[in-house]
């Protein structure tokens, strides 16, 4: 035989003796292993031993130092393998019958879950925010200067009639007249600019409460974000293309916005905007150039500054993009709901 | 409004198809919400903003079209052949309330003919939605969805005196309307009256004595324009809204009032034949001139970001019924038709040559300047919050924020001030603004429980409303937690958070008497000398209270107090790279001694070394140490600043304090 055969058969031996030590899980299969590699009798070493006299003569040295060192590895891997069983998984010393099972469950730690609502409201400020809007917060509880008048909504307006809004009856009458809960968050505009020279880039976001009676895509109490931004020199294309950013970073793709005109007091002129989204044209919210009427009343002058302002409800923000389909469970706050998001 | 497409054409030839109609009057501001068929014609139906009443009518959506596709408008001229009596010989009219009413028109046509109508209008009407009654009726109605104005025809007859006293109803007035129900009535609603009673809610309904009926041969047509304000309350509070309550509220052309009046009469002089006497009878208040309005060029483009050309904005302008009065170079001056009372200002002028040039024509893509922007450090601090409590695994609740009386009255730790109430109820019953988040989290609780949710850890960030005795009421920005574990469960958690927001702050408690918390397991929290909060267990008369059935420990917190110790930028100090050494300690004390007060002892007696004190857990062994006395186990950890500490120098440290707490509390060190 050629030293080269006898050396490729030990390696072989070697390898093969190795990968079953390490797979035997317990002292049976070890036994059986060694049986196979080290048994005095019909053991796979025994047999190559054997085949050491058919080698060349000159060759005898070199292929006995060999399989020594075949043979100690061997018996190494024997008992590196019966070390193994003996101290580890089986759970103490001598004989078990347990196999570790990698298929068992981790140990989940268990994580809370921000709420649908948080999310969508935590990108659309983080949207805005790479836009250069900042957050601006103001009160729920409003009295009808910033809730109406200065946002260009006149005492004979239905939408200041009692039976639109929460209006509140507090022990002390407001130095402002009656009180309300906010019906919308354009109140923050009023009070950022009242206190803010222009230029004014800002977003407030927020609970608004109207009375409705709760259905599925309705509740007296819901979220909305609104955007201001005066300065000299806005226009309407800025409002449009602020818009078309707006949209495109929250869907992620090319979207593109068209304007169709609709009526808001605070707003002239006043549009619908929409977002084409997969081919189709889907509402995004209202928007508009601020009325001159709304930046006199916080002392801006109409012909220095220009600004746009624009809304829209978070709800339904959340619930298209998450296929939600009853505003209701949005506040129900079972958490096998909020587990979802 | 519905409109139907042919009679639409009537007054303007339109070329395009129904579609691309309702596209560009869609894209003009009539927001197209559906089209349906009705035999050969369609009911396209349109949204109307408030703003534009002069679209309640189909002339005036034909004339919007007539605009958008250039094609020419052509409107009736109402001229009805009048007879020789004069109306001021058959019938008197008085306003006795010309808040109520602005101005009043009649028309007296004599030797009517009630009986149906012919197929042309009964079919126009049914497009529309409205059902065929007799000529007359039909004939009001036509007129009304023709230019939006409302009319009412009168039996003559039946009117007491042949007159009219248009008036404000006394409290308690009775009123038999032409549903055949009596309605009472209030003051400030405006009624029309005969001489002997009220025979018409005025804007709103007929009444039922004066109503056309099949033997009605003269007819009183009332053409008037009411104030809106006062229609849309008496509307709301009889909950009697119609096609003509809905426009008055929103406001007629004071213009077209007569030319409605003629319209009527003329149809009624040809479908239902009679004599029209001569003259109108037309009281209430003169029409105001309109001021002219200046449009400047330049203004298109500051507000729009676009130019238009400035022949293009004098048609669109006339187009849409202004008159021009003067123009240069520079500007156009107008005045506003009479049925587009919303155009007054410069602004309103920008937006009509807007809408109908096109937004399409605004570019989307204009370069907006950057600008810097920050994160409040309210929202830093939140966010922060929010990260350790969903670690900690709790989700996070959205709750309503005006409550029930009996939730509000469950748990106010923060004021004994009487909740702010609303008028009317936001949810069922619910009127109180929340003065805690806690009972809401609890009725949280309970939905989970009912659906066997087997892990209920919630929270929620939201504010809480406290009276002020002037201005605004407070909003506080509070946190509120609840959990399923017990109260050292939840107070590690605040300790984290606390811990989270700023390592060098120390958390205090303070007894506290809250009701549904355990009087025991329950505190203050405090931070530095502010108030942060409280936390408790839940006593089984507050779960019964909420219906929950199992033990629940709840926290309400401050953000803002959270806000003011937060430290949003820490710095860096150099750790200390000696080893560092422990040693357990085990300490038989008195049951009062609270840990707060031997920590502190271990503090004050241990030296620089001592790196942290880690309690491990009390144990009890009444037997060998008598009653009333408790083992605290406790580990400290120390390392010293200038080199690695020996066994020697670490016992020396520990031998001190176990002397201090000793000395200061009676304390006797085991083993």
């Amino acid at each position: 035989m050629a030293l080269a055969d006898f050396i490729q058969q030990l390696d072989d031996i070697s390898s093969a003796a190795k990968a079953a030590f390490d797979a035997a899980a317990d002292s049976d299969s070890i036994d059986v292993a060694r049986i196979d590699f080290l048994g005095a009798k019909n053991g796979k070493l025994k047999a190559a031993q054997k085949g050491l006299g058919s080698v060349d003569k000159a060759d005898k040295p070199e292929a006995g130092k060999r399989f020594n060192e075949v043979k100690n590895q061997v018996e190494a891997a024997f008992q590196a393998a019966s070390d193994r069983v003996a101290s580890g998984g089986a759970g103490g010393a001598g004989k078990s019958a347990e196999i570790f099972d990698p298929t068992l469950p981790g140990k989940r730690p268990r994580l809370g879950h921000l709420h649908p609502i948080t999310q969508t409201i935590d990108e659309l400020k983080d949207i805005m925010g790479r836009l250069g809007f900042s957050v601006a917060d103001g009160p729920e509880i409003e009295d009808e200067r910033h809730n109406f008048e200065a946002l260009n909504i006149p005492a004979d307006h239905p939408a200041r009639d009692p039976l639109e809004n929460f209006y509140l009856a507090t022990a002390q009458k407001s130095q402002a007249g009656p009180l309300l809960l906010r019906s919308q968050t354009s109140t923050v505009q009023i009070r950022v600019m009242e206190e803010t020279p222009p230029p004014v880039r800002i977003i407030s976001l927020g609970r608004v409460y109207r009375p409705d009676t709760a259905d599925a895509t309705h509740y007296p109490m819901f979220h909305q974000i609104e955007g201001l931004l005066v300065d000299t020199k806005v226009t309407m294309a800025d409002l449009k293309s602020v818009l078309r950013l707006f949209a495109t970073s929250y869907l992620g793709h090319d979207v593109h916005v068209r304007f169709r005109p609709s009526f808001f007091p605070f707003t002239e002129p006043s549009v619908e905007a929409d977002m084409s989204w997969n081919d189709n044209w889907i509402e995004f919210g209202g928007a508009g150039m601020v009325d001159p009427n709304v930046l006199s009343a916080v002392g801006y002058d109409p012909e220095e500054v220009s600004g746009f302002a624009f809304g829209l409800g978070i709800e339904r923000l959340c619930m298209r993009r998450h296929n939600i389909t009853d505003i209701r469970d949005l506040y129900k706050n079972d958490v096998r709901f909020l587990h979802q998001f | 409004m519905i409109v139907s497409w042919n009679w639409l054409k009537d007054y303007v030839a339109l070329d395009a198809d129904p579609a691309e109609v309702e596209l560009r009057l869609m894209m003009a501001g009539l927001n197209h919400e559906g089209t349906e068929k009705v035999g050969d014609d369609l009911a396209i139906d349109l949204e109307v903003t408030s703003n534009r009443p002069d679209c309640l009518g189909h002339i005036g959506v034909a004339r919007e079209a007539s605009v958008l596709f250039d094609a020419p408008l052509s409107v009736p001229k109402a001229t009805p052949r009048e007879g020789t009596a004069s109306v001021s010989d058959l019938t008197k009219v008085r306003i006795d309330c010309p808040d109520l009413c602005y101005r009043y028109t009649a028309r007296v046509i004599r030797g009517v003919k009630i009986g149906p109508s012919p197929d042309w209008l009964t079919n126009r009407l049914e497009t529309i939605g409205i059902a065929a009654v007799s000529n007359v009726v039909d004939i009001t109605n036509y007129v009304l969805m023709e230019c939006g104005q409302p009319l009412h025809a009168f039996d003559l007859a039946t009117l007491a005196g042949a007159e009219i006293i248009v008036r404000g109803a006394t409290k308690g007035e009775q009123f038999v309307a032409i549903d055949h129900k009596t309605y009472e009535l209030s003051s400030g609603t405006c009624v029309i009256a005969d001489a002997s009673r009220a025979v018409a809610l005025g804007g709103v309904m007929g009444g039922e004595v004066t109503e056309v009926s099949d033997s009605t041969t003269d007819l009183l047509i009332e053409s008037a324009e009411f104030a809106p304000v006062s229609i849309r309350s008496t509307a709301r509070k009889l909950n009697l809204h119609s096609p003509s309550s809905y426009r008055f509220e929103r406001g007629v052309d004071p213009e077209g009032v007569d030319w409605a009046s003629r319209r009527c009469c003329e149809l009624i002089l040809d479908l239902a034949g009679g004599e029209l006497a001569e003259g109108v009878i037309d009281v209430g208040r003169d029409r105001t001139a309109r001021e002219p309005v200046v449009l400047h060029f330049s203004q298109l483009e500051r507000i729009l970001g676009i130019n238009v050309a400035p022949e293009e904005v004098r048609r669109i302008l006339a187009a849409l019924g202004n008159t021009e009065t003067a123009t240069d170079s520079e500007k156009v001056q107008v005045t506003g038709p009479s049925w587009r009372r919303d155009l007054t200002r410069e602004i309103d002028l920008i937006e009509e040559v807007a809408r109908i040039h096109g937004y399409d024509q605004i570019p989307e893509d204009a370069a907006v300047p950057m600008c810097p922007s920050h994160r409040t450090d309210d929202d830093r601090v939140l966010a922060k919050v929010r990260n350790v409590l969903t670690g900690a695994g709790f989700d996070e609740a959205l709750t309503a924020s005006v409550v029930r009386e009996a939730w509000s009255d469950a748990f106010s730790p923060w004021t004994d001030t009487a909740a702010i109430q609303s008028h009317t109820p936001t949810l069922k019953g619910a009127d109180r603004l929340r003065r805690s988040l806690v009972p809401s989290l609890l009725g949280a609780r309970r939905v989970n429980e009912s659906v066997s949710n087997p892990t209920i850890e919630l929270f929620e960030t939201a504010r809480i409303y406290l009276s002020s005795s002037n201005g605004l009421p407070r909003e506080q920005r509070t946190l509120a937690i609840s959990t399923g574990g017990d109260y050292g469960t939840l107070k590690g958690v605040i300790e984290t958070l606390i811990k989270t927001l700023n390592p060098a702050c120390h958390l205090d408690v303070q007894a506290t008497r809250q009701a549904f918390l355990d009087a025991d397991k329950s505190c203050e929290l405090r931070l530095k000398d502010q108030l942060l909060g409280f936390l408790g267990e839940v006593t089984p008369a507050g779960l019964k209270a909420f219906k929950l059935r199992a033990q629940t420990t709840i926290a309400e917190l401050s953000l803002e107090t959270l806000g003011a110790i937060a430290n949003l930028t820490p710095q860096h100090v150099d750790q200390n790279l000696f080893p560092a050494t422990s040693r357990d300690l085990n300490l038989i004390v008195d049951e009062p001694l609270r840990w707060a007060e031997l920590e502190s002892t271990v503090w004050k007696s241990s030296g620089e070394c001592l790196e942290s004190v880690a309690y491990q857990d009390i144990y009890r062994d009444t037997k060998r140490d008598g009653d009333e006395k408790k083992r605290l186990l406790f580990s400290i950890l120390l390392r010293s600043a200038s080199g690695t500490l020996t066994n020697k120098e670490a016992d020396k440290i520990r031998d001190a304090i176990v002397a201090a707490c000793t000395q200061q509390h009676g304390a006797k060190l085991l083993g």
